[in-house]
């Protein structure tokens, strides 16, 4: 945002409050139904079956992200100054659930009740990418915006849907980003990176990544000294580890799940065998649960992600955000899916905001002109700026690593908390 | 492909095998027994690496002290699973195979959503003791002291099986599995056979709980790709035959490994299985089978 822009908000908003104010005194009973003014926006998430926990938890994200622009909490961050919508005069964000089941074809019908019974300006969603297809096409349909705050499959994007938004980074940039930090790495160390193993579960996700991998390796001149692929319900990973060893390569790339990436990790130590380097692609390797479960011996490993909840020196609204979920929500911090939720929402707000209205088309216009400066969310990335197929193009992931017990950003330089330790 | 590498897979997968070996081995017995296929035996696998994690971060015990608490605890368990539920289901006088299957299949499915309920749904792990995260190095081939031990302690159960099958209550055993009605007539309590049979074979998937436990992580389903692993043993080496068990699940850790060393990771159970469905073909009662 530029300098002008934030100065008008700044300077509308006590005017604002005195406006309220004095039209309060003088007019009580028919002001207060006028301060009630709503804006609706339909949320879909799987909130019952297998991934009900993870719509729960965007339940409490887009809660907390909805107080913040309604409340008064002062956030340092766009929206975060509270009292509504100012663009609006003052409307409040209700959010309206609908349960997907994590099926696509429930997330259809759910989202267009929510269109056309709830009058919703626009949604958000969803978790998985197989229910984002149903949804971003419904939402085309009828013309609403669709803000996708943490689908990652590329292809959503390149549907050619003109009211598809998303902020997030998809699986794609976070592969490049591997590469990236790989390359700024052998950059700064003066020793190249000649060969990575790649090791993954066999489903959609471990295949996915290894392709897109394989693809920017070779890109690299990067030579791929393993690619081995596992069942996640394997009971053994030694073999494995074995050809690891074998293929003795500068980095190891696990995509992994929460169990087979626990087994990996032990199995690696009880066979003696400590890799130059383990650069994971995000999922198992950065579940809390995997930390308890294997405690010390995380120690070194990296992972990408798209969430640092310790770069608060670069982004300050962190603390005060996370310290908002964590009561909301049993004590928890934000994560990488949380995190993106709450952005998702700020992206709309702001965009509401700018709109000065809830039509669909002044909506569409404003969510096109979105420029989000980085600092002004809680996301590491450089920005907020969508291109033709409403893709951020500005949503560079990060690189973490597992210091001394906790996460550390150690990539971009300018959101890093850490350097990057080890010698590969 | 080196020879050491070679080596190091092979004795792993055969160590492994040992484990295999022991957690299908109480399957076998109960099924030889009294013809009911336990499916909840990876459950009991599951209890037992419960309670291991939970007497190790409670009362600090190492895993391997915990060895006879935790088989003395299983066989209790055994005993009252028989008691309380297969009993009643052997005295249903209408589709018992059926009932047969339904109870152990409920039970499962009952002691998974247990685990949930008491343990929580997070992956655990034990992160210290006697053996933990040390190896042995022969030569090249390095191997985790936990594998060893696990290995070991398989076939010393192996052996006091055996050697359990040699006593008077071993040949009352085989009595009431031959015939059960008849063993009534020389004063044999049934009842009493299998009871002792479920406790026998809960402590050996206990024992084997134990060992893995050291270098296995716990969650309410880690038993599922066991189980599955001995029900495809007990039928590998024949329904009811101790040393069927042992042979077959050296087999399958073998070939497992080195399906995944030659050929690809992703299919070492491909590996398992034709071997299984080459068993079935050409001698369809096991390897040791008498049925």
């Amino acid at each position: 945002m530029s300098g002008i822009k934030r100065r008008q908000i700044l300077a509308s908003a006590p005017l604002g409050l005195a406006g309220a104010a004095l039209a309060g005194t003088a007019l009580a009973p028919r002001n207060a139904a006028a301060a009630e003014k709503e804006v609706l926006i339909g949320c879909v998430y799987p909130l019952s079956g297998p991934a009900a926990q993870v719509g729960h938890d965007a339940q409490a994200a887009l809660q907390v992200m909805a107080d913040i622009v309604n409340g008064n909490h002062a956030i340092p961050m766009l929206m975060g100054k509270g009292g509504g919508i100012a663009g609006l005069g003052g409307a409040k964000i209700k959010l309206i659930f609908a349960d997907s089941q994590n099926n696509p074809q429930i997330a259809q019908s759910e989202t267009q009740r929510l269109i056309t019974q709830q009058k919703v300006v626009a949604i958000v969603g969803s978790y998985t990418s197989a229910t984002a297809v149903t949804i971003s096409q419904v939402c085309n349909r009828y013309q609403v915006p669709y803000i996708s705050a943490e689908n990652s499959a590329p292809s959503l994007s390149e549907q050619g849907l003109t009211w598809f938004f998303r902020p997030s980074p998809t699986d794609n940039d976070f592969s490049q980003a591997m590469f990236d930090f790989l390359e700024a790495h052998a950059k700064e160390t003066g020793k190249p990176i000649k060969s990575v193993a790649i090791i993954h579960e066999n489903s959609v996700f471990g295949s996915d990544s290894a392709r897109i991998q394989t693809g920017l390796a070779k890109k690299a001149g990067i030579k791929v000294a393993a690619d081995i692929s596992y069942q996640a319900s394997t009971p053994s990973l030694q073999v494995e580890v074995e050809r690891l060893r074998a293929a003795n390569a500068d980095v190891v790339l696990p995509s992994s799940y929460t169990s087979d990436a626990i087994l990996m990790v032990r199995t690696m130590h009880d066979l003696g065998y400590k890799p130059k380097a383990i650069l994971a692609q995000d999922a198992g390797f950065i579940d809390p649960t995997f930390l308890k479960a294997v405690g010390p011996l995380a120690e070194g490993v990296m992972s990408r992600s798209s969430f640092s909840i310790d770069a608060v020196k670069s982004r300050p609204a962190i603390p005060a955000v996370n310290a908002m979920y964590k009561a909301a929500n049993g004590n928890k911090d934000l994560n990488d899916l949380t995190s993106r939720e709450v952005t998702a929402l700020q992206v709309l707000a702001d965009a509401l905001n700018r709109a000065k209205s809830t039509n669909n088309m002044a909506l569409r216009t404003a969510l096109r002109e979105t420029d989000i400066p980085g600092d002004q969310t809680i996301m590491p990335w450089k920005g907020i700026k969508f291109d033709k197929t409403g893709q951020n193009i500005e949503g560079n992931p990060v690189i973490m690593q597992y210091q001394k017990g906790e996460w550390h950003t150690i990539f971009p330089v300018d959101v890093a908390t850490a350097t990057v330790e080890g010698s590969f | 492909m080196t020879a050491s590498l070679v080596l190091q897979v092979a004795i792993g997968g055969l160590l492994m095998g040992l484990v295999y070996a022991l957690v299908a081995a109480g399957l076998s017995l109960i099924f030889g027994l009294m013809d009911v296929v336990n499916f909840a035996h990876g459950q009991l696998l599951m209890l037992a690496m419960y309670a291991v994690f939970e007497f190790h971060t409670l009362l600090g015990l190492d895993p391997l002290v915990q060895l006879p608490l935790v088989a003395a605890l299983l066989f209790v368990l055994g005993v009252a699973i028989y008691r309380g539920l297969i009993a009643r289901a052997l005295a249903v006088r209408f589709n018992t195979g059926m009932v047969q299957i339904f109870v152990t299949f409920g039970l499962s499915i009952f002691l998974v959503g247990f685990a949930q309920l008491v343990f929580g749904t997070d992956f655990r792990s034990v992160n210290s003791g006697l053996l933990f995260g040390r190896t042995v190095a022969i030569g090249q081939i390095v191997l985790p002291l936990p594998q060893i031990a696990a290995g070991l302690v398989c076939l010393l159960a192996f052996a006091a099986l055996m050697l359990i099958a040699r006593t008077e209550f071993g040949r009352a055993l085989e009595a009431t599995r031959e015939d059960r009605d008849a063993v009534a007539l020389i004063g044999i309590d049934r009842n009493r056979i299998f009871s002792l049979g479920w406790g026998i074979g809960a402590a050996t998937v206990g024992i084997a709980g134990v060992m893995l436990a050291s270098f296995y992580y716990i969650s309410p389903t880690v038993g599922d790709s066991f189980a599955l692993i001995a029900y495809v043993t007990v039928a590998l080496g024949g329904f009811g035959s101790l040393i069927g068990a042992l042979i077959a699940g050296l087999l399958i850790g073998l070939t497992e490994a080195m399906t995944a060393l030659v050929i690809d990771p992703s299919l070492k159970q491909i590996g398992v299985f034709m071997i299984y469905v080459l068993v079935l073909m050409v001698r369809p009662r096991g390897l040791f089978g008498r049925l």
